[in-house]
């Protein structure tokens, strides 16, 4: 698995694409598939950092749903807006997704073979 | 040309000043921000102090950056300093000036006309420089989802980040006043070997 952080509107999807072969990536847009609705393309998850929202929101769990999913895609791509750079909100539910979101980056990122950091359409490879 | 982004109070002026001061010959301060009241005054007496004494001769372009060759030209004319060949500039900054561009008449701007209008105002401003130093906002890491309006802000300035990072040489981050280089011609991005 290959994890990719920035900011938003940094051109992550685009450095993606150029970088793992536009013709080899499947998008998910806020999507984890599931293992039967996968052809055979290279996964690529793109707003990762909405689907763990929605998740919250669905009263899920979003670690064991991203292990579950890893299980099925070891290879895959995850692409991830970094939300933690800015003022602790004051709605709970909006500093809960933040933290949690953290956590769960920083679990994916020990994990990853790769990390990148996208900014100003820049890739740094951070791992 | 070199992009220089941070976060707000990372230090990233004032080592884009110190690195500006660095070069040889004129130095042109292009300054972009309106003063709306006191708390823009004061930051532009800050600016302005950090500034004196360094040679900077200051330009207020706080909308249509293209122009700012005119007035670079003209002072260039006057002052008999083209004699000592093109001068260093340092354009201040990216957020302010996209904010002037997009909310600056009745309705706002659409986001790629001021993408575009920043982009090309810089890439034929840096043609009448020696170098051209530009300093950008990194206001993208705060996970808020803010009105239509704002993002469209937001999406503008990441595009022209995007966009100028690609046009220069050098593309420097500052955290905590330390500058961390992003990308250097020649050879590519340092830190990525992709």
């Amino acid at each position: 698995m290959k994890l990719v952080i920035g900011g938003y509107a940094q051109g992550k999807l685009a450095f993606v694409l150029e970088h793992y072969g536009a013709d080899r990536c499947r998008v998910w847009d806020g999507v984890l598939p599931k293992e039967a609705d996968a052809g055979m393309e290279m996964v690529v998850i793109d707003h990762f950092h909405n689907w763990v929202k929605g998740c919250m929101l669905g009263g899920g769990c979003p670690e064991a749903e991203v292990g579950e999913f890893l299980k099925n895609f070891p290879d895959c791509v995850i692409i991830s807006d970094e939300i933690g750079n800015g003022i602790v909100p004051v709605e709970a539910f909006e500093r809960q997704y933040r933290e949690q979101t953290g956590r769960i980056l920083v679990e994916l990122a020990g994990k990853a073979e790769e990390v990148v950091r996208v900014i100003c359409g820049i890739g740094q490879k951070i791992k | 040309m070199v992009l220089v982004i941070g976060g707000s109070g990372s230090g990233k002026s004032l080592w884009a000043e110190g690195y500006v001061a660095s070069f040889p010959g004129q130095k042109y301060y292009l300054a972009t921000m309106h003063i709306y009241d006191e708390e823009t005054r004061g930051r532009i007496e800050r600016h302005r102090r950090q500034r004196s004494g360094k040679g900077f001769f200051t330009i207020e372009q706080p909308v249509d950056i293209r122009l700012a060759a005119d007035k670079i030209n003209l002072y260039q004319e006057r002052t008999e300093s083209y004699r000592h060949g093109k001068g260093v500039a340092l354009l201040e900054c990216i957020g302010s000036l996209a904010a002037n561009e997009m909310f600056g008449g009745q309705e706002p701007a659409a986001e790629e006309a001021v993408v575009e209008k920043i982009v090309s105002g810089i890439a034929s401003l840096k043609e009448e420089l020696k170098n051209l130093v530009i300093v950008s906002n990194n206001v993208f890491e705060d996970g808020k989802v803010y009105d239509d309006t704002t993002m469209a802000y937001i999406r503008a300035m990441g595009w022209i980040n995007e966009r100028l990072a690609a046009m220069a040489d050098q593309v420097v981050e500052v955290v905590a006043g330390i500058p961390v280089i992003l990308k250097e011609e020649p050879g590519g991005n340092v830190p990525c070997t992709f």
